[in-house]
């Protein structure tokens, strides 16, 4: 009866935590429309603008890094084993296809979780707690279309770009490998990655993005909106915001990708 | 000393007020967080252009009550009505509209930290005026002279002292020219001096403008000063609704006992001052 229960219960807390993200999507959908830059004074599209500098620009040295390792990694790894069958050339399809595909957009939405899903949760984490959140309905403001939507607009712009970029770094260095490894330069190296990839493989890398970047936006800022118990709930909603996206993004991965296995070869 | 004051959950009107519409409207609110019932069976009217002062101590409710009229919590059990709007069935629309006819001073001041005061002020006007830029600069300058601010403009809120970042919150607070003012406790954490300016300032917009003021407030010498009516509230319940002179002569020991209490305390001035006001 026990496990029954703390099943049901379970069940229960999960299913409203799915009901407030999709109410939350919707009102964020609604609310976009609003940004539009012709509209208005235009106070949200600034909003937007310092957003996206936020999110994009300042993630971009460190995803750099971490994308180009991450090329470089698999270059090495699946080198390893292709040595052994004489078919090194297969490295340039494998780094250009994984990383466009799947890598790519994965590393993109990792580092922007570390940096700005955190961020966003703390921030409006702590508007709840010292009551801004209320001061801005009480002013007739609703929260998800002042707080939440320039962060979903700038965040809808800004991970597709950081994922060409977060794809590009990678392949490039994969490149550096394969100059050394293959003695390919890098002009006849990115050649032949272009001639391999396929439109498919760019447009599910971008749609993945899209997807991710709904997810970190929402699960953050609804952290931050239900938090409770002060400062500390503060540090709680930022870890559970970083935690939930993680596993959210990765979940998301899988289906997408299974998505695109099944209905898109 | 004419008429009581009302019981636990039927209010009592006085007859000169029964021709007046409330603005606010509360009747038999029941609120409960999980088992706890914070307020039980509230009833309460508010008429246009009175300063209604909820008091009572802590945990007694009372921060609760203002949140179901400012429309920031929605009423459950009960029904509560601010100008003829029933806030637990208003649509999102209705309510945004009805807000901008208020005006929220928060505990906490609640000022956004990320903008300069100027900002924090223009921003209701911004958002919801179709003013030209220079005009809202010029208003909001004239809103926090109002409040005896001057050159904070370009400050951040972090940067001014508790009782400058309360009085700049209620500059914005009445940027939109409200009808209602809602006050949450304008002197908690404030010295006894800043606090009695807040006072007087709330003073000086009764008596400069037409405006229903709801301060809810636990210091009595405050809310015997800028009263017209007190509603007493204890665990959920009203105790007691009248003008400060009922107030004080209730004869409900409960009431009597809280005016007691802080009289009893060994600030001299404030409890003379209560007895001679």
């Amino acid at each position: 009866m026990m496990l029954l229960e703390s099943v049901g219960r379970f069940s229960l807390r999960q299913a409203e935590y799915i009901g407030r993200l999709a109410i939350q999507f919707w009102y964020g959908l609604r609310f976009s429309v609003r940004a539009s830059p012709f509209k208005g004074r235009g106070l949200r599209w600034q909003r937007t603008l310092r957003q996206m500098g936020d999110i994009g620009v300042r993630s971009l040295p460190v995803l750099c890094l971490v994308a180009g390792a991450t090329g470089m990694i698999m270059a090495l790894q699946a080198g390893a084993e292709l040595r052994r069958f004489g078919a090194m050339e297969a490295i340039v399809t494998m780094v250009g296809t994984t990383m466009t595909r799947e890598l790519g957009p994965l590393m993109a939405a990792i580092v922007v979780i570390g940096r700005s899903g955190s961020a966003i949760s703390a921030e409006v984490a702590t508007m709840a707690v010292t009551e801004e959140l209320d001061a801005l309905r009480a002013m007739a403001l609703d929260p998800i279309d002042f707080v939440l939507v320039p962060k979903y607009l700038a965040m809808l712009v800004m991970l597709p770009c950081l994922t060409v970029m977060s794809v590009f770094s990678g392949i490039l260095a994969g490149g550096v490998f394969a100059y050394f490894a293959l003695d390919l330069t890098l002009l006849a190296y990115l050649s032949r990655t272009a001639e391999i990839l396929l439109m498919r493989d760019i447009v599910s890398g971008l749609v993945k993005a899209v997807i991710f970047g709904s997810i970190i936006v929402h699960v953050s800022c609804l952290e931050g909106f239900t938090v409770s118990g002060g400062p500390v709930g503060v540090g709680h909603s930022t870890t559970n915001a970083v935690v939930k996206s993680i596993f959210l993004v990765v979940l998301a991965d899988l289906l997408c990708t299974t998505f695109f296995y099944f209905f898109w070869r | 000393m004419t008429e009581s004051t009302g019981s636990t959950t039927e209010l009592h009107e006085r007859p000169r007020e029964a021709s007046r519409d409330p603005v606010i409207s509360v009747r038999d609110l029941k609120v409960r967080y999980g088992e706890r019932t914070v307020l039980d069976g509230v009833s309460l009217d508010i008429y246009r252009g009175e300063t209604m002062v909820i008091l009572g101590g802590s945990g007694s409710g009372k921060t609760t009550l203002l949140r179901h009229m400012e429309g920031l919590q929605r009423p459950t059990e009960g029904r509560v009505t601010v100008k003829g709007v029933d806030l637990a069935t208003a649509s999102r629309t209705t309510l945004t509209a009805l807000r901008r006819s208020m005006g929220v001073s928060f505990q906490s001041a609640a000022m956004f930290n990320s903008m300069t005061v100027g900002d924090n002020v223009a921003l209701p006007l911004l958002e919801h005026s179709s003013l030209a830029e220079s005009t809202i600069r010029v208003m909001v300058r004239i809103k926090l002279q109002q409040v005896g601010l001057t050159h904070v403009e370009d400050l951040y809120p972090t940067q001014l002292s508790g009782g400058m970042r309360k009085r700049a919150s209620l500059a914005r607070a009445l940027a939109l020219d409200p009808e209602i003012l809602f006050f949450d406790e304008p002197s908690a954490g404030l010295d006894p001096v800043i606090a009695a300016g807040l006072d007087d300032l709330i003073l000086h917009l009764k008596s400069a403008y037409p405006i229903t003021i709801v301060v809810v407030t636990h210091e009595l010498t405050s809310a015997f000063l800028i009263a017209d009516r007190m509603c007493m509230i204890n665990e959920g319940k009203i105790l007691a609704v009248g003008t400060v002179d009922e107030i004080r002569r209730n004869p409900d020991p409960r009431v009597q006992q809280f005016v007691r209490r802080e009289a009893d305390e060994p600030s001299e001035a404030s409890s003379s001052y209560i007895v001679g006001a």
